[in-house]
């Protein structure tokens, strides 16, 4: 009987096994070996390296460019999730009122997910263009200007034309998951509701977000870690400029390791930034499991 | 029920905070250990005395159309002639190419030969990852080759690491057609270029600009214009010692320089421009003046062929009039033999059966006056002589043969360095230019944080 058991245990380990070693090569190899990088001198294309103790951590932590980075990236991921969340929340609230053609308004908000990144980045850097964008000659043409705004090369444009182009991003993703969440939400409860003579906001406040906000919860978890990693879109239209203003920690951490080649150091910033990032994800799963409780 | 979608939801922000720090990470590969059985001495096997056999990969970097089927084509003949030979060619951008190598290097995933930017030979030659040619440049003609396309591959060691394929060189591109509506001279000094950009920017009301001074901080244009304004006084932004030179006199000359072309000849997103927003511009016929290479030439003919008739070059102007004309950049492309070559001899003879006149000129040719051969005298060949582009833009490729001979790539004035790499990669220049014009830092004070800067950044590769 025993032996049944531990040929079954066994079995179901070399079921397992595939799965387990692709997740320890794949994921948490180059994890280890970040953390290991950052405590040594490591170079991109050089051979030797030494054990240089907390040098990175105490080298990233006294850059200027660091922090300013890292609030850059703040100001960028709460920026782009308060907008995504709203853009996204209305969409999914609008499409839910809607009987008809509700699938084909989805394909059609959904559409920024269907693209690559680069051609998302080239398509707005030929739109927002100074000289020759459809958007700066537009508003000119309509009166709204007088010369073409520069979005992308004015210090004050830049920024929020970023967080712009990543809520008309992002906001999809958000809209598809809350349309999925609110059509798990009961409708005898609104009826019941308005028998009661609650108003739409009053049911919207005590039955719709009750139902919905752990789905929300856990969405703006992924989305914090997402926006707060987003590398390709920033790159690709300001390179982190102009004049840094657009420079957020994985494009310093870029910089330093691909730029400088010290590879130690770069590890040593996206040692700290998980560090941050899993700080964030503790906080946001306790507010989770309290909404959860006051649910149950 | 809720604490396993809790554990789910738990799990799922993990896997996707590891996925984001994997990426974020090193790529796991360990560094550039060259293989225990290569010593690295110089391959010294003569071409063409032994039967040649064996595979061989070629990465290069020539991604336009006629350059790559140029190079197919010499390969098919010389797999032709040598039966034994497969040589394999794979083609990436050089940012693509620049990322594979360095990645590529520890687990031995580099090519036999590849083509390299001189930056990167420096770094190659740092790394150990490549061998000598100096047999292989004697055996073409050591003194066929231009003296600083040499000196460029020469490492301390003494020994030459790269074949100059091709170089190009930078010159000042303008309009002809604009100077004549606005009754303008070819300006021979900056102050007259600004003059003439000034008068066609206001005159145009924006339909074209007079220049478009690019600092996007994701390319070295910004380096590059500042290097030729300082070239042409003669001096370098890298000094005889190593120290980064933004501070002298003329630098900073050269960057108020800079800033008043931008503030008064050019689109304000300029600030933001790469190479490709640069030549954009230019080919869509909204530049007067542009610096560039020869490629220019092919640009305008893909994007606008309209324009070619209006399009020439001249000198890059200096900084008082009567100083000589004097080459400022020029960009020697080599190909490199990679130590991990398990056959470099096949590496060579393909190489030296390159240069032959009959493919090499095809090759030139390919891109007429924008590759400028690496050899003296191949371009008297009759087949050069009489290409349609080549004849059409004579004066064109005249100004560039007398800006070639002297110059370097930026800051290789003292041979290679690997300085000279953190110059044109780190972008500290384009970000002081945005500095001063953004937050109206004051020039003294950015050129002196910028210097500082990459000061510190040299002592990394000290």
């Amino acid at each position: 009987m025993g032996s049944r058991r531990y040929r079954a245990k066994i079995a179901a380990f070399c079921f397992i096994l595939p799965a387990l070693l692709v997740a320890l090569l794949l994921l948490l190899y180059p994890v280890i070996s970040s953390v290991f990088y950052s405590f040594t001198s490591k170079h991109l294309i050089k051979a030797d390296y030494d054990f240089v103790g907390l040098k990175n951590y105490i080298d990233v932590l006294t850059d200027a460019d660091f922090w300013r980075s890292f609030f850059t990236n703040i100001k960028w991921t709460v920026a782009s999730l308060a907008g995504q969340i709203l853009v996204g929340f209305t969409a999914a609230l609008a499409l839910e009122r809607i009987k008809h053609w509700r699938s084909f308004y989805r394909t059609i908000l959904i559409i920024p997910w269907a693209f690559p990144s680069i051609v998302i980045a080239l398509s707005w850097k030929w739109i927002l263009n100074g000289v020759s964008g459809f958007l700066p000659n537009f508003l000119v043409n309509i009166g709204l200007f007088e010369q073409a705004p520069q979005f992308l090369s004015s210090g004050a444009l830049v920024f929020p034309t970023m967080v712009f182009i990543n809520i008309w991003f992002g906001a999809p993703l958000i809209m598809v998951n809350v349309l999925s969440a609110l059509q798990t939400v009961p409708k005898d409860q609104y009826e019941a509701a308005q028998l009661d003579g609650a108003s739409p906001l009053q049911s919207f406040i005590h039955i719709t977000i009750p139902h919905i906000r752990v789905v929300v919860g856990l969405l703006v978890v992924l989305r914090t870690i997402w926006i707060f990693n987003s590398f390709d879109m920033i790159y690709l239209i300001t390179g982190g400029g102009p004049a840094g203003l657009t420079e957020t920690v994985p494009i310093y951490a870029y910089n330093i390791g691909w730029g400088l080649k010290m590879l130690g150091r770069s590890s040593a910033v996206t040692v700290l930034l998980l560090i941050f990032l899993l700080i964030v994800c503790f906080m946001y799963f306790k507010l989770l499991d309290q909404w959860e409780k006051e649910a149950g | 029920m809720k604490r396993t979608k809790r554990t789910l939801g738990l799990m799922l922000a993990m896997l996707m905070l590891l996925l984001a720090f994997a990426g974020c990470g090193p790529n796991g590969a360990d560094t550039t250990q060259p293989p225990a059985d290569n010593t690295g001495t110089p391959a010294t096997q003569p071409a063409g005395e032994q039967k040649l056999e064996g595979e061989i990969t070629f990465w290069h970097s020539f991604t336009q159309g006629p350059r790559l089927e140029t190079i197919q084509a010499a390969a098919d003949q010389f797999m032709a002639d040598n039966p034994g030979v497969k040589i394999n060619i794979e083609t990436f951008s050089w940012a693509d190419f620049y990322t594979k190598w360095t990645t590529g290097l520890a687990s031995g995933n580099v090519p036999d030969m590849s083509s390299a930017l001189p930056t990167q030979v420096v770094e190659m030659i740092d790394a150990d990852a490549i061998l000598p040619l100096d047999d292989l440049i004697d055996r073409i003609g050591r003194d066929k080759f231009y003296e600083k396309a040499l000196v460029e591959m020469t490492a301390e060691d003494g020994h030459c690491y790269g074949v100059t394929l091709y170089s190009n060189t930078e010159a000042m591109w303008y309009r002809k057609d604009l100077m004549e509506k606005y009754d303008l001279e070819i300006p021979e000094t900056w102050e007259e270029m600004y003059e003439c950009a000034k008068i066609i920017t206001e005159g145009e009301n924006g339909a074209v600009y007079g220049a478009a001074f690019p600092m996007g901080t994701n390319d070295m244009l910004a380096t590059r214009w500042l290097h030729l304004y300082v070239r042409s006084a003669g001096e370098t932004l890298i000094t005889e010692d190593g120290k980064a030179n933004l501070t002298s006199p003329t630098a900073i000359d050269g960057i108020n320089y800079w800033v008043k072309v931008y503030q008064d000849c050019s689109p304000a997103d300029s600030i933001n421009y790469n190479t490709l927003d640069e030549a954009t511009m230019y080919y869509q016929g909204k530049l007067a003046f542009d610096f560039n290479t020869g490629f220019h030439i092919s640009g305008v003919q893909e994007n606008s062929p309209d324009l070619m008739e209006y399009i020439d070059c001249a000198p890059i102007p200096r900084v008082n009039e009567g100083d000589p004309a004097v080459g400022c950049e020029t960009n020697n492309t080599p190909l490199v033999i990679w130590k991990n070559s398990e056959h470099p001899e096949i590496c060579e003879a393909f190489i030296e059966y390159f240069y032959e006149p009959e493919r090499y000129v095809d090759f030139l040719l390919s891109v007429p006056v924008g590759m400028m051969p690496a050899i003296q005298g191949v371009t008297d060949n009759e087949k050069y002589q009489s290409n349609e582009i080549v004849q059409q833009f004579q004066h064109a490729d005249e100004v560039l043969n007398q800006m070639l001979p002297g110059s370097t790539a930026i800051g290789m004035e003292y041979g290679p360095r690997p300085e000279a790499g953190l110059l044109t990669s780190q972008h500290v220049i384009e970000e002081m230019f945005q500095d001063i014009i953004l937050n109206g830092t004051p020039v003294e004070e950015a050129a002196q944080a910028a210097e500082d800067e990459l000061n510190e950044l040299f002592e990394t590769v000290g």
